[in-house]
């Protein structure tokens, strides 16, 4: 009886092994045909073109013969020489010289204009349309409108509303304020953040919706028993419990910030006096304006250590998963 | 569950405090949506008024006209840019859909051999700045032969961490024991992706399908780098250049522009809740 017993046992063992692994193989099988397509087309155009790009970053490429030679280090120091404290920023009016430190200033400036912009006027929005207000669907739809568009499009509608016949102009000039926005080196790049505030708020506004209604309605209940007022409740129910929305909104609005170009390609094409040269712009201008293929690669190389180490640390930072009530 | 002051009893509706508050809330929110969508209008009513240019903009047109529209349609080919456009998002969707949901179905029930670590590669991508390939790719094209092809045009969208990222999370909060059960009913793998698991997918592959057509009819970096030609432009890239040779022709621009403008208006109202929903599965649980 016993014996009888463990025979069958083993016996249902085996054909149970026989079966996941006869699953463990076909799962094998099909999983690689399943992801083969893109394996395809994800070494053809990301993985081979990044190493591809580590290589050009060393190098100098002839457009015309399609010849590459190798420079070693010499893209790399063309870039970053002469070093920011070493360079004559006077001339930097009209900067002639070491345009990458200058590129990289411009997108710092963008990027701490218009992150907290973005994200500060998207929670506000989203907090006030989480509540119950009349026509709350037709506002969330115009707020997410400009999402819609493309960066290049907005840029040139903007251009149009605030070049110096335009509308704003229009509104502006009866109290004196008239002012050439765009044509003005010390605004155009302050345009430039209006655009990205303009479509990062629905952006935003978006994700933090999705954010409130993942809390339960039990937590502010309960918090009203406890006879909080309304900044309490944000602070200790609304806040903690956006944790992981707003970092996300963060890296994703400081790493999109890092890259922008589109809206500053097509209003200023980087002028006027490199006023709204980004980094992304340069590396354009030098990759399909002056054929400098090798130096475009090595910027890029460096836009993406900075938006690597960027996210690493943010990562780092956020490896403790606790929630600060 | 109320959430809000407002319902609660006890809460006052009446006084001026409250009537302060309220109309300051209204109108705080009006402001900021007419902040968003009065670019979007100025746009439409520059392009019919007759003489945009001299300065004076009324809220609404005095004359409507139609002579800047056919100005435009006279002048380029603005048809063969609408077919471009078309032609361009078309395929990439179509790629993007059928690839992405596939992977995304494999990484999310297929137990395969180094599932994980692949899915982490592909998805590690997403960090890479655009920049960073276009330059390597576009190298690659030309020694092709690709550039200014419709080919080089539609190729390096096809790869999409989002899409396979988007539909693993959608197959992964469908249940398992469904496609058990197919597979104890006789169906292979395929059968049980096919029959099962995609139909239980078509909002997520819906999503995905509007994200990729809205990205790839919203493109400029790439279209303006590969195309070379008058007759190879997609519409952004076009309007750009339209926009340089015409400085002073504002009603031309914003011509141009409202023909960009309209189609988003149109396909965003109709489909409204598949752009939140995707913005709200790809940003929730990122």
């Amino acid at each position: 009886m016993a014996t009888q017993e463990s025979q069958s046992t083993a016996e249902t063992t085996r054909t149970r092994d026989r079966f996941l692994g006869s699953i463990r193989r076909e799962d094998n099988l099909a999983g690689f045909l399943f992801i083969l397509p893109n394996i395809i087309v994800f070494v053809a155009f990301l993985f081979l073109p990044v190493l591809f790009a580590v290589y050009l970053s060393f190098a100098e490429w002839q457009i015309l013969t399609g010849d590459l030679t190798f420079v070693g280090l010499e893209n790399y120091r063309d870039i970053l020489y002469p070093l920011p404290w070493e360079n004559d920023w006077r001339v930097l009016q009209v900067p002639t010289q070491n345009l990458w430190w200058w590129a990289v200033t411009r997108t710092m400036i963008y990027t701490l204009g218009v992150v907290p912009f973005s994200i500060t006027g998207g929670l506000c929005v989203a907090l006030v349309l989480d509540k119950r207000i009349r026509f709350k669907k037709a506002f969330r739809a115009g707020y997410f409108l400009p999402v819609m568009l493309s960066g290049a499009i907005s840029a040139i509608i903007w251009g149009w509303m605030l070049n110096l016949n335009g509308i704003v102009n229009n509104f502006l000039a009866p109290v004196g304020l008239a002012h050439n926005w765009i044509g003005d080196p010390s605004t155009a790049l302050g345009v430039i953040m209006l655009i990205a505030v303009w479509i990062g708020i629905g952006f935003n506004m978006i994700i933090f919706l999705a954010g409130l209604q993942n809390i339960p309605d039990e937590l502010y209940e309960a918090a009203r028993i406890d006879g909080t007022n309304k900044w309490q409740r944000f602070r200790h129910v609304t806040w903690p419990n956006l944790q992981n929305t707003y970092f996300f909104v963060i890296v994703l609005a400081i790493i999109s910030s890092f890259q922008v170009f589109g809206i500053a390609w097509a209003l200023t094409e980087g002028g006027p006096y490199y006023a709204t040269t980004t980094i992304v712009v340069l590396i354009y201008q030098e990759a399909f304006q002056h054929d400098n293929m090798g130096a475009a690669a090595g910027m890029a190389m460096l836009l993406f250590s900075i938006i690597f180490l960027f996210s690493y640390y943010q990562y780092r930072m956020r490896g403790n998963d606790e929630v600060t009530y | 569950m109320p959430r809000s002051s407002y319902d609660y009893p006890g809460y006052d509706r009446s006084g001026p405090v409250y009537w302060f508050k309220t109309i300051s809330l209204y109108a705080g929110v009006i402001f900021g949506v007419l902040w968003m969508v009065a670019p979007f209008y100025w746009t439409v009513t520059t392009a019919l008024s007759a003489n945009p240019s001299s300065g004076i903009v009324t809220i609404i047109p005095e004359t409507v006209t139609f002579e800047h529209f056919r100005a435009l349609f006279a002048e380029y080919p603005v048809q063969r840019w609408f077919i471009n456009a078309f032609i361009f998002a078309g395929a990439v969707t179509l790629f993007n859909v059928t690839f992405d949901t596939l992977a995304g179905y494999a990484f999310a029930k297929l137990d395969f051999f180094a599932r994980e670590k692949i899915f982490l590669l592909f998805i590690g991508t997403m960090m890479i700045p655009g920049m960073v390939t276009l330059i390597p790719v576009y190298i690659i094209l030309s020694e092709l032969g690709w550039v200014n092809t419709y080919r080089g045009l539609i190729a390096p969208l096809i790869a999409s961490p989002f899409g396979i990222f988007l539909l693993r999370q959608y197959f992964k909060s469908l249940p398992s024991s469904l496609g058990d059960a197919a597979r104890i009913d006789g169906c292979n793998k395929f059968q049980a992706f096919y029959h099962i698991y995609l139909p239980l997918a078509k909002p997520a592959v819906a999503t995905l399908g509007i994200f990729a057509f809205m990205g790839a009819w919203n493109n400029f970096e790439w279209p303006l780098i590969i195309a070379t030609s008058n007759d190879m432009y997609t519409l952004p890239v076009a309007l750009f250049l339209v926009q340089g040779q015409y400085t002073d022709n504002w009603g031309l621009v914003m011509a141009a522009a409202a023909i960009m403008v309209i189609p988003i208006i149109v396909a965003f109202l109709s489909a409204q809740q598949y752009f939140i929903r995707g913005m709200t599965l790809s940003g929730v649980k990122g």
